[in-house]
């Protein structure tokens, strides 16, 4: 125990203390199946059979969708006993693009999607909040807790005064290597270039090619196609030098832990479970700087029951309830006061305030940025250049 | 005529409809249906990016589709040709030497030919990442004898993608052929034996004539699947290897792009036909039926 203690204080390790990932890979690639194999026409039709549509003051029961591994069973329970809100709590979100898919028949008919609350990523956000409209302000009566919210989350350029969302986690992408494949410490962008074996990089399109922007210098906070073009030009390069060999969701986490990838772009949560077990595996946020995401609570405008679900909100943004939540998913929190509330937890949660990665240091947040919205045109150009990347395109 | 006659007769013209009837309602609300709302679908257009598509004879989008997928087509016949080819030549004995020489175990060994069937599609071709992986032993083992370079891999190549459509077909050119091989007569073995012919020349000239149907059962079962998928070449290849599979779950889950997919999925299904003509011709459909 002490030995892995002190292998856990050293360096990039400390990764090792935050926990499974949402994005866990086979939910990922299964719904992408089920997504292609029973198509969005019929998913219309059979859709929205759960309809919560009705009824919001008799029965009392919310329904939320999110990613996987974005909850603890103890926050579902507190939930309920808190608020005597009866919850439905599903975990169908596995992709932003793959779920708007999914939703999009329901939402663009203007019919139930049967649920309550979503969690999306902050581009889709922006997607829906601002381009399909597709989503309702949340509670404010219902939401007084809004004001534990962190600073630097408060006005988001996708909606100000987050009328419509509230964060439910943050994230870091970087670069999660193998130091036995790679032989040395990853830094840089290029350093994970140079690297010898088989790299790759996210399908996610903000967080490959916003780490490329970076790594040349180019501000992502408001990107346009023309100033992001040599990112583009340069990851063209790599991939077609073989520098990179393929895109993938979290595949990467057991290829990695193998030793079948040398260095992979990556998210932070995912490799922490890989560094539990294999401690060669690190992860790290390029000098040029990492990427920052939040995924977002939205409530979707087809449903009545806003109020309850700013009330599911409301609860998470109890700083006791987040640092519950922050405990088990070892996310970053966006509420303010939850570094305290883990301290007074004591034993492992309290030694999560040290890691940046779950309670990041003013410092360390600076070496962060957000991948800035895109208007609908500029975002064809992006999606359409990134899939001729890949190859689909 | 007495009135049961009639009656029978009646019975005899209106019965072939009846018999034919749950298939043809199969087919109109599972083939004909679906195939007109895809054809509409591939002539709508988006008034807006997110705004459910319009129909209004959009012949753009199938030019779109040709001109800028033509090296993904290209691939994905190509590939699905190879994979065929792979599949007829490894199958081909298999099920010779389990319709002759299976004696009893010839069900035990039909059997293992399915077995891998009980494994999910996706598990299987995810088990190949693990095997051609760069630390897998195949790779170490090429490695070692000097056909892969010491960086060589295998895992993200078109040989990759290849042999894991080979794979994850091969029961669908086996079967076929088995069950062409196990129909014939013995007997016309024998016959051609009595004629003085030689084993090679009796297998070239009987067993190999009357497996046809077998062979092309089989190689459309392969071939047209193969075609038309995507998991293979997006978790075995890379970005230089994806089919017309891929293009398609992209224009649809990323780019939701729906005409283009629409019109993609019917210049691959016309495509298809057209080989499937030519091949039917080659062949010689009287032997088919």
């Amino acid at each position: 125990m002490s030995n892995r203690d002190d292998r856990i204080r050293h360096d990039q390790a400390r990764l090792a203390r935050l926990g499974l990932s949402r994005r866990q890979f086979l939910g990922r690639s299964g719904a992408l199946l089920g997504g292609l194999a029973v198509g969005p026409a019929l998913l219309a039709a059979c859709g929205g059979s759960s309809g919560t549509g009705s009824s919001s003051g008799s029965d009392k029961s919310v329904s939320i969708s999110n990613w996987t591994s974005y909850i603890t069973d103890q926050s579902k329970k507190d939930f309920t006993k808190d608020t005597g809100i009866k919850l439905t709590y599903t975990e169908d979100i596995n992709d932003n693009e793959e779920y708007f898919a999914k939703i999009r028949p329901n939402l663009s008919r203007n019919q139930s999607i049967g649920r309550d609350g979503i969690v999306l990523t902050d581009w889709m956000a922006n997607r829906m909040i601002n381009q399909v409209k597709w989503v309702q302000p949340l509670d404010a009566a219902a939401f007084p807790n809004k004001a534990n919210l962190r600073g630097p989350l408060k006005a988001p350029g996708f909606d100000p005064t987050r009328k419509y969302s509230a964060p439910w986690a943050s994230g870091v992408t970087g670069i999660a290597y193998n130091i036995k494949t790679t032989g040395k410490e990853i830094r840089t962008v290029q350093d994970y270039l140079d690297a010898p074996g088989t790299k790759t990089a996210l399908t996610e399109m903000r967080d490959t090619v916003g780490l490329f922007m970076r790594s040349m210098g180019i501000d992502t906070a408001t990107p346009t196609y023309s100033k992001a073009q040599p990112a583009f030009d340069a990851l063209q390069k790599a991939v077609s030098d073989g520098k990179i060999k393929g895109f993938n969701g979290n595949e990467y986490v057991s290829d990695l832990g193998a030793g079948n990838l040398s260095a992979a772009f990556a998210w932070s949560g995912d490799v922490a479970q890989i560094t539990l077990d294999n401690p060669d595996v690190r992860f790290a946020v390029p000098e040029s700087g990492g990427m920052l995401w939040s995924d977002n609570f939205m409530i979707p405008k087809t449903t009545d029951k806003a109020n309850l679900a700013s009330d599911w909100i409301n609860f998470f943004y109890d700083p006791k309830n987040a640092a519950i939540l922050t405990a088990g998913i070892k996310y970053i929190s966006p509420v303010e006061g939850v570094d305290a509330e883990l301290t007074k937890m004591g034993g492992k949660a309290a030694a999560l305030v040290e890691n940046p990665l779950v309670v990041p240091t003013d410092e360390f947040l600076a070496t962060l940025a957000i991948f800035g919205p895109l208007d609908s045109a500029e975002e064809v150009k992006f999606d359409k250049r990134f899939s001729q990347i890949l190859g689909s395109g | 005529m007495n009135e049961r006659d009639e009656q029978g007769r009646k019975r005899a013209r209106y019965s072939p409809w009846i018999l034919l009837g749950p298939g043809m309602l199969f087919l109109f609300l599972f083939f004909f249906f679906p195939l007109y709302t895809l054809g509409r679908m591939s002539l709508s257009y988006r008034p807006s990016r997110f705004a459910n598509p319009k129909f209004g004879w959009e012949w753009d989008n199938f030019s779109h589709a040709f001109s800028q997928y033509g090296s993904q087509f290209t691939r994905s016949f190509v590939y699905a040709a190879l994979a065929t080819l792979l599949a007829l030549i490894i199958a081909y004995p298999l099920a010779y030497v389990i319709a002759f020489r299976g004696g009893r175990f010839r069900n035990i060994l039909l059997g293992l030919v399915v077995v891998p069937f009980f494994t999910n599609f996706l598990i299987r071709t995810l088990a190949w990442k693990t095997i051609l992986g760069d630390q897998g032993t195949v790779v170490g083992f090429l490695r070692d004898v000097g056909i892969l370079g010491p960086t060589g891999t295998l895992l993200r190549t078109p040989l990759a993608v290849i042999g894991g459509l080979t794979y994850n077909f091969l029961p669908f050119m086996v079967l076929p052929i088995y069950v062409a091989l196990e129909k014939i007569d013995p007997r016309l073995i024998d016959a051609a034996r009595d004629l003085y012919s030689n084993t090679w020349r009796a297998f070239r000239k009987v067993i190999v004539p009357l497996s046809m149907p077998g062979v092309f059962a089989g190689s459309l079962l392969v071939f047209i699947p193969a075609a038309g998928d995507f998991v293979n070449a997006y978790y075995l290849g890379n970005a230089q290897t994806s089919m017309i599979g891929n293009v398609v779950q992209d224009q649809f889950l990323v780019q939701t792009n729906y005409p283009v997919a629409a019109a993609l999925s019917f210049v691959f299904m016309a495509i298809v036909m057209v080989i499937v003509v030519i091949y039917a011709w080659i062949l010689g459909t009287e032997d088919i039926a």
